[in-house]
């Protein structure tokens, strides 16, 4: 489904997103792909679309500049001002769940998804941390 | 697939499938009870299930709306979903972990032993433990619990190794694996874990114990059960002498049905239970079947809970291996001068980022929540599980406006943090903390609770009529042939993860039943 979002609008919303979820050692990908969520889930409930619309062209007036000009640290800034709003609330909850169900962002934090068809981790690891002792795995109270 | 009529009044009805429901069928099906089990989700299999988070979450949480107030975190940060539960065959003993401590003899006369706080609404439980001690013993054979009656410890994982080290050097004793529903080795029928990882998402392998692969199998096997999916209950019917004669439901194709019953049992897990009763009013029960003491929906518990995360500058790989098997169990002794009356459990617990990052810190995002998730890899967890007071205010109603898809009334959940709770958690917290410092975290996180996994309460028992929904056997006071049959009966919440004893009241209920009921009369 398709928004009123202009290609604009869509790369403000990318931006917007990078500042909301600062991760250094996160690609491109990632948020543009939550920007898609966030625009497939606005062309599904006009009321998301509306705050999205009109939220992204306010973020445009909030300096000088256009958001997407403003450096990373001022972008932040602007964000927070805006914390509490519907159309950054509404915003934010599709994206948190999109951005940390990419698989290209668990790859990114260490994480390795579905482990079943792979034979889980009996055989691969699932005790592998030797950066401490073997701890006793039996209490030695009597049971209750 | 045996079905009986709607119209034989000789079956026992059962609302539910999960812990309390499952276990309750299979044990009256081995007595020779026609049992029909009424579940509202769909009958899913491990075949069926996701390894991962929001799918698995989004295919089998009840996510029905429901209400929440109060001033507990959850109204405002989850306030369309107060718990999580499953809805579909099996309950939510398909997506929990298998943690399983047993009651103290202490917690279950929590009021003679804490006294008048103010504010709670103790009571002791119609029970001792002695009197539930065989029923503990059979209910851990059933599930074959770790560490007990000769099943082996689960091996230490990688959260574990870390829980574990921070116990020892903080001074605790009482730390292991278990006691955890999982096998270890292979056990009736079922496998030995692959330590997958997925266990909040239903387990693929059949390893751990739920209702779904140990419980409804046996039942079916004796031709006495008839257990009917997606089949929601709307009410109880009963007649002019106060008798239950059935209930109504909706079936998959959306037709209200009729099933006749000789007795009928609720299990719907806390908050559907005392909704269907609540419900269930009628001329002469105004205020809900079974609610002449006004209790039912009171006293609503949710333990006392929170989350530790310990971050470290070496890997972890938390999410590996099973969740749940560690336990601390030295804060759960009886000892009133920290501060607060109950103890608490520490369980290692482990999420994926998909999850991790949603319920790390509700709302939080900017630099303060990626800087955290960033230490995934290095984190490890633990979960705060101890006892919250009862207070009458804790309270699951009728939602006024809010309906579900059948025109129903939604549950309201409203629940305020007791004195107690607040303290207790401080101090869990603290501890936690310490346990993490311990082997070295460079950062520690605290968590608040998530939506409540454990709802109890609101059906308690009570010897005195006045003073709770049901007996010590989990007969409602008011009606003789309706039982509640999940963990609203609990009189109190005392420290230890419920579906143990949950399944142990089960086994004690159908045997209650079973000597007063013949096969095929009433
Ligand atoms: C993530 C997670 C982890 C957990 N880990 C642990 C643990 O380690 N240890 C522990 O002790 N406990 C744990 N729990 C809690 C445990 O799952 C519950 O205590 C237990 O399942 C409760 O059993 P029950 O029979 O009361 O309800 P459930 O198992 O929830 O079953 C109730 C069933 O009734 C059905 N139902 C409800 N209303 C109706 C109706 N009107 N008509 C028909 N059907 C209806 C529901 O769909 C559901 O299937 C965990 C829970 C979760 C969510």
């Amino acid at each position: 489904m398709r928004t009123l979002m202009s290609d604009g609008q869509r790369r403000t919303l990318v931006d917007l997103l990078r500042a909301a979820f600062p991760h250094r050692t996160f690609p491109l990908g990632p948020y543009e792909r939550t920007a898609g969520a966030v625009a497939d889930a606005a062309a599904a409930d006009p009321r998301l679309h509306a705050l999205l619309l009109q939220g992204l062209s306010d973020l445009d007036e909030q300096r000088d500049v256009a958001f997407s000009q403003l450096d990373g640290e001022t972008a932040g800034v602007v964000l927070r001002e805006l914390t509490g709003t519907p159309f950054l609330t509404a915003v934010l909850d599709v994206a948190i769940v999109a951005l940390y169900d990419d698989h290209e962002v668990w790859d990114v934090l260490g994480y390795e998804g579905a482990s079943y068809d792979k034979g889980g981790y009996v055989d691969r690891g699932f005790d592998d941390l030797d950066w401490l002792p073997d701890p006793r795995i039996e209490s030695q109270e009597a049971p209750a | 697939m045996t079905r009986f009529d709607h119209d034989d009044s000789d079956v026992v009805v059962v609302v539910g499938s999960g812990a309390g429901g499952g276990t309750l069928a299979n044990e009256l099906c081995r007595r020779g009870f026609k049992t029909v089990v009424l579940e509202a989700g769909p009958h899913l299999t491990g075949a069926d299930y996701h390894n991962d988070e929001w799918k698995a979450f989004d295919q089998m949480a009840w996510t029905d709306p429901r209400t929440a107030t109060g001033s507990w975190g959850i109204a405002r940060d989850f306030p369309t979903l107060p718990a999580w539960i499953v809805k579909a065959v099996g309950g939510t003993s398909t997506h929990w972990a298998g943690a399983c401590p047993r009651f103290k003899a202490h917690e279950l006369t929590a009021r003679s032993t804490y006294g008048d706080l103010d504010g709670a609404n103790l009571l002791d439980w119609p029970i001792t433990l002695s009197e539930l001690e065989p029923y503990y013993d059979r209910a851990e054979i059933k599930m074959g619990v770790s560490h007990r009656h000769g099943r082996p410890p689960l091996p230490a994982n990688n959260n574990y190794k870390v829980f574990a080290n921070g116990a020892e050097k903080v001074g605790y004793r009482d730390y292991a694996t278990g006691p955890y529903a999982t096998n270890a080795e292979p056990y009736d029928g079922r496998p030995a874990t692959v330590q997958d990882g997925f266990n909040f998402q239903g387990d693929k392998h059949g390893s751990k114990w739920s209702t779904l692969v140990a419980e409804l199998p046996k039942a079916e096997a004796t031709g006495l059960l008839d257990l009917r999916p997606e089949s929601h209950v709307v009410q109880i019917l009963h007649d002019s002498t106060g008798r239950a004669t059935g209930v109504l439901y909706v079936d998959r194709d959306g037709s209200l049905r009729r099933q006749r019953a000789a007795v009928v049992c609720v299990a719907g897990n806390s908050i559907e239970s005392a909704r269907l009763l609540l419900l269930s009013a009628s001329a002469g029960f105004p205020d809900g079947l079974a609610n002449s003491s006004g209790q039912v929906g009171r006293n609503y518990m949710r333990h006392t809970t929170a989350t530790v995360w310990g971050q470290f500058d070496k890997p972890v790989r938390m999410y590996r291996g099973e969740t749940m098997a560690g336990v601390i169990a030295d804060e759960s002794r009886l000892d009133t001068d920290r501060g607060f009356v109950g103890g608490y459990y520490m369980e290692t617990i482990a999420l994926g980022p998909a999850f991790f990052a949603k319920f790390v810190a509700p709302g939080s995002w900017g630099p303060s929540l990626t800087e955290i998730v960033d230490g995934y890899l290095n984190t490890a967890g633990m979960w705060i599980v101890g006892e919250d007071m009862p207070q009458e205010t804790n309270r699951v109603t009728l939602s006024g406006g809010t309906v579900d898809a059948h025109g129903l009334p939604v549950a309201n959940v409203h629940f305020d943090d007791h004195a107690n709770d607040v303290a207790m958690r401080s101090h869990a917290q603290r501890q936690g903390a310490a346990v993490y410092n311990a082997v070295g975290a460079t950062r520690v996180v605290e968590t608040p609770p998530y939506p409540s996994t454990h709802n109890l309460g609101t059906c308690r028992m009570s010897r005195r009529p006045g003073d709770g929904v049901v007996d010590r056997f989990g007969r409602a006071h008011d009606v003789p042939n309706l039982f509640v049959s999940d963990g609203s009966v609990f009189t109190t919440g005392a420290a230890a993860n419920p579906t143990l004893t949950i399944v142990a009241l089960a086994i004690r209920q159908a045997e209650y039943i079973a000597t007063e009921y013949r096969t095929g009369s009433s």
